[in-house]
């Protein structure tokens, strides 16, 4: 750009108005309001920073009040520049790169409180209160809770009153008071309300992202594809929930409710991760003692699905009918676990089928897959392997002495397990005998391994909570847990060694098996009690929050469209519909506050009703009178009346054609008069024979 | 019958067009406006917002955030309702035309109107008019304010007030509501009085005149009330220093001469027809600040002898609205 241009540019923005201490003071209000939400997200100092940057332009606005000489507050353009680059390189710092989502939104989250330092032109203050309302849709990246919900509504209110200061005529002299303009702007906002509903319901959702979500996208917690000793049990701490389940019909007694996750096939002596395997798995066979249910799965940032131990169909998006979708959108792999095409970047609700069964037929030769381990280390865990195969020929009796070796040492079910170091399987067998269910899974299948049977580890969740509340489950990260399964006979059959160590986790969960002084969540501690109550009640608001608010997806929409059977109508009728409807709702509006209007000219029926009654009592008023004089003519013919003839003109006259009201309830007190005055006021019969 | 069609489309097409844009001064005693007048296009914030929610709504769809679509809508339909009330601030204001001032050439006319809006207060409502400035004013509820519009004058003639636009960007500047109102309303320019105008000529009945200075001596005669269009060196400005109102000075004729006439064929041939009528015009302000009656005589009009206000009036009336040279 050139100089001249530059300058140009100047003049122009000069040319919009200034902007006045009042309006700078609500976009101030607007941008902190904006900000709020969104910093709990952000790195501490990027929030302090960029409120500050707000704050300041106060303390110069104080500044600007105790100086009134001094010429107005303002910070040469030019610095805010290098202000904003060195925000850039901070941003860059703090989260390592700077063309993502997060460190975008954290520049942004700056870059309103440079501008507004600037900012002097009511142009400027359009341009923020722009960025303002972009700024609140972002905190929402990362949390839709409804108390993120909550707290963008007065940001909402502070932004129509920001506008309507910023639209506020010089010229024009009607002041208005801080509530007055919020009370009116949430007046407008309750009337747009119809319209907002409409918009949610009607606005086509569309199912992929429009373009490429960057690879921040999502952090969330939840199973991963490896576990290593303590990877589950630093999942355990959280009382964050893995996804809730809504049955169609029988729930489950909880030793069956095994949610099938990541299945881990390699092992290296220390970890276990996930083989992938090509080729698409058979579903397990639909029996009649079948459980369908819909689970609404927080978003975790992995493709992974999780169904009851088997899955008998692919998972069914909500609302979707057609087959060929299903496969678009999920598969089984041959290890019977569900992967969805896309990672889980927001609430996912499926409809899935399972049979509750312990065992599915394994593929032919498939066990040889399953067999490598690592001969240098663990060479404990080889040697019993070895000494088991040795006893016992038949691969079910294998398993079956291994169990009982597990039952025959004083193991013990602990959340804080001692640190493995070398050979991890061995110091966990036979030295420590700690641990958690993640080493319960992963020795007992090394072990197996080295007996010759082919075996692998399952990750995924155990359990869950039934919530009394709307009857549905409620399955948190705490109830992760990881089992072993065996290749016998041709069939993968589960195995789980922590319930031959704590049979409880599995009956009870994970809170009762484990000791008083053990780190267990909050949550998943509680048994009974009013908080426990408490509890379950939120999380079943929360729930429905998820289902019908949050998770109102193109699957809900489409199940809303059929229950509303407006699902038959192609685009341009719906279309036609939601401009039906706008029409209808500016009329109702329209016609609403003309009922408003009519509430206010009560004076005018007061005073008609005074008319008529001095008219029948044969003194009608003159067209040319004015009610004082008309008042005083009255007062001659009936001199007792006097008063009330002079209270109903004067309160009439001063409501009719005096200076709008100076205080609020003026008005009122002046209608409340007039009524008080029409009200002694004779009948016309009487006023006729008084006149006699 | 080809031809009669054409004509009645083109009717209609005129018709159209001006209940759309009131090219023509075709409205009456009194305008109310309903929403057959009323028109609301977004302003320049206003399109800053539908942009920002544009953007708001397609962040909302990739991500698939429900929040941020219910936010997003929820500010909609707070757009939405401004539009509403946008039209309601303008909807049922009334106005009518009062009167339109004079002046000279170069001078400043100005057009009042008066405008109520029921029981409902109107706020800051803009009202332009092509060539002047834009004025802004509220309209409290139960009142009726009056209105003045001013514009320059710059040449002799009448001077229509032209369409004008009532608009309103109330209550959140987001949205420009505007009705057009075109009433018949216009002022009148008087030619611009001859700097340095040669003396009065002779008076009508042949009689010497006297010295035009020494008949300016007139009495002064008393105070009238104010009148638009009264000249500024008449008004009493002590008065108006007092706050006691706007008068103006009136003059007797005691001082002056006999009547004079005023005659555009005696004037010298050489001079054009807008110096003649600058001239006259300066004779007949000459005329009244010496109390003179005077007659007027020019092509194709003429006043007798008379020396109040409306003869003065409709001479300088007279004067204006001489035809002009076709250019």
């Amino acid at each position: 750009m050139t100089a001249a241009a530059i300058r140009r540019r100047a003049r122009s923005r000069d040319a919009s108005p200034r902007l006045t201490a009042t309006q700078i003071r609500w976009l101030g209000a607007l941008l902190l309001l904006a900000q709020l939400p969104q910093a709990p997200h952000l790195p501490l100092w990027i929030a302090a920073f960029g409120m500050l940057l707000v704050g300041l332009r106060f303390a110069l606005l104080r500044r600007d009040r105790l100086r009134p000489d001094a010429p107005p507050a303002r910070i040469p353009s030019w610095t805010l520049a290098i202000f904003a680059v060195v925000a850039a390189l901070f941003v860059r710092a703090s989260y390592g790169y700077l063309l993502g989502r997060d460190p975008s939104v954290a520049f942004l989250f700056i870059l309103v409180g440079i501008k507004f330092l600037e900012t002097r032109t009511v142009r400027d203050g359009t341009l923020l209160v722009a960025l303002a309302s972009f700024l609140l849709v972002t905190p929402y990246f990362r949390s839709q809770s409804p108390a993120a919900a909550l707290v963008a509504l007065p940001a909402l209110l502070v932004l129509g009153a920001t506008l309507d200061a910023l639209a506020r005529s010089p010229a024009s002299a009607l002041a208005r008071t801080p509530s007055q303009a919020l009370r009116r702007t949430g007046r407008m906002i309750l009337q747009g309300i119809p319209i907002a509903a409409v918009m949610f319901v009607l606005f086509p959702r569309v199912a992929a992202p429009l373009w490429g979500m960057p690879a921040d996208a999502g952090a969330q917690t939840g199973l991963s594809d490896s576990m290593a000793p303590g990877s589950i049990s630093e999942l355990s701490l959280s009382d964050a929930v893995a996804f809730r389940v809504d049955f169609d019909g029988v729930v489950p007694p909880a030793p069956q409710r095994y949610w099938r996750g990541p299945v881990l096939g390699r092992f290296d002596g220390r970890e276990w991760s996930m083989v992938a395997r090509p080729g698409n798995g058979t579903l397990a066979r639909v029996t009649p003692t079948r459980i369908t249910y819909a689970v609404t799965l927080e978003p975790h940032g992995k493709p992974w699905l999780f169904a009851l131990d088997f899955p008998a169909s692919l998972p069914r998006p909500v609302g979707e009918d057609a087959e060929e979708r299903q496969e678009a959108y999920a598969f089984v792999t041959r290890d019977q676990q569900l992967i969805a095409r896309t990672s889980v970047l927001q609430v996912l609700r499926y409809e899935q089928v399972s049979v509750l069964r312990t065992s599915y037929p394994a593929d032919e030769d498939e066990g040889r897959d399953f067999l490598r381990l690592p001969s240098r280390v663990n060479p404990r865990t080889l040697a019993l392997g070895r000494e088991l195969r040795a006893k016992h020929v038949d691969d079910a009796a294998v398993v079956a002495a291994g169990l009982d070796w597990l039952r025959s040492k004083p193991f013990v079910y602990t959340l804080t397990p001692p640190l493995l170091d070398h050979d991890p399987v061995d110091m966990f067998l036979f030295d420590t005998q700690r641990g958690f269910c993640e080493h319960y899974a992963g020795a007992f299948a090394a072990l197996m391994r080295a007996a010759g049977v082919p075996s692998r580890v399952v990750t995924g969740y155990q359990g869950g909570e039934l919530n009394p509340h709307g009857l549905y489950l409620i399955v948190r990260q705490s109830d992760a847990h990881a089992w072993t399964e065996v290749l016998v006979d041709g069939q993968w059959r589960r195995i789980d060694p922590t319930a031959v160590v704590a049979p409880s986790r599995i009956e009870m969960g994970m809170s009762r098996a484990l000791g008083a002084d053990e780190p267990v969540p909050l949550f998943a501690r509680l048994d009974g009690g009013w908080l426990k109550g408490a509890q379950l009640t939120f999380d079943a608001m929360n729930h429905a929050w998820r289902r019908n608010l949050v998770g109102f997806d193109r699957q809900r929409q489409r199940e809303l469209w059929r229950e509303l059977t407006i699902d038959r109508f192609a685009g341009w009728q719906i279309a036609a519909i939601a401009g039906g409807l706008g029409l209808a709702w500016a009329g109702i509006v329209l016609a609403l506050s003309g009922l408003a209007r009519a509430k206010r000219e009560r004076e005018q029926a007061l005073w008609l009703e005074a008319c008529t009654r001095l008219s029948r009592a044969g003194l009608p008023r003159l067209p040319h009178e004015g009610p004082i004089a008309y008042a005083s003519r009255a007062s001659r013919r009936w001199p007792q009346f006097a008063i009330a003839f002079a209270a109903i003109a004067e309160s009439y006259a001063a409501l009719r054609y005096g200076p709008p009201p100076a205080r609020p309830g003026e008005r009122e007190a002046l209608i409340a008069t007039l009524a008080r005055a029409v009200d002694v006021l004779p009948a016309p019969s009487q006023l006729r024979s008084a006149a006699g | 019958m080809i031809a009669a069609t054409h004509a009645q489309v083109a009717q209609a097409w005129s018709r159209a067009r001006q209940r759309v844009f009131r090219h023509a001064p075709a409205d009456g005693e009194r305008v109310v406006l309903r929403h057959s007048r009323i028109y609301i296009l977004p302003s320049r914030r206003g399109w800053t917002m539908i942009g920002t929610l544009a953007i708001m709504l397609l962040t909302s769809l990739n991500y698939a955030l429900s929040l941020g679509f219910a936010i997003t809508f929820l500010l909609s339909g707070l757009v939405a309702a401004a539009l509403l009330h946008a039209f309601r601030n303008l909807a049922g204001i009334e106005i009518r035309p009062l009167a339109a001032s004079e002046t000279f050439a170069g001078g400043r006319i100005a057009f009042t109107l008066s405008a109520s809006g029921g029981e409902r207060t109107r706020e800051a409502i803009e009202l332009g008019a092509p060539g002047a400035d834009q004025v802004v004013a509220d309209i409290p509820g139960g009142q009726s304010v009056i209105l003045k519009i001013e514009r320059d004058a710059p040449v002799r003639g009448p001077l229509a007030l032209g369409r004008v636009t009532l608009s309103s960007t109330q209550p959140l500047g987001l949205w420009r509501a505007w009705s057009y109102v075109h009433f018949p309303l216009a002022g009148v320019v008087y030619p611009l009085p001859e700097p340095g105008a040669p003396p009065l000529p002779r008076g009508a009945h042949g009689q010497d005149l006297t010295a035009p200075g020494q008949g300016e001596e007139s009495e002064f005669a008393g105070l009238r009330e104010y009148q638009p269009g009264d000249p500024l060196q008449r008004v009493a400005w002590k008065a108006v220093a007092r706050g006691a109102g706007w008068y103006t000075k009136e003059f007797d004729g005691a001082g002056g001469g006999g009547p004079v006439a005023l005659d555009w064929a005696a004037l010298p041939r050489a001079i054009d027809a807008e110096t003649r009528l600058s001239r006259l015009t300066a004779w007949v302000l000459a005329a009244e600040r010496a109390a003179r009656p005077f007659a007027l005589s020019i092509p194709g009009g003429a006043l007798p002898v008379a020396n109040d206000r409306n003869h003065r009036r409709a001479a300088l009336t007279m004067l204006a609205m001489f035809p002009r040279e076709s250019a």
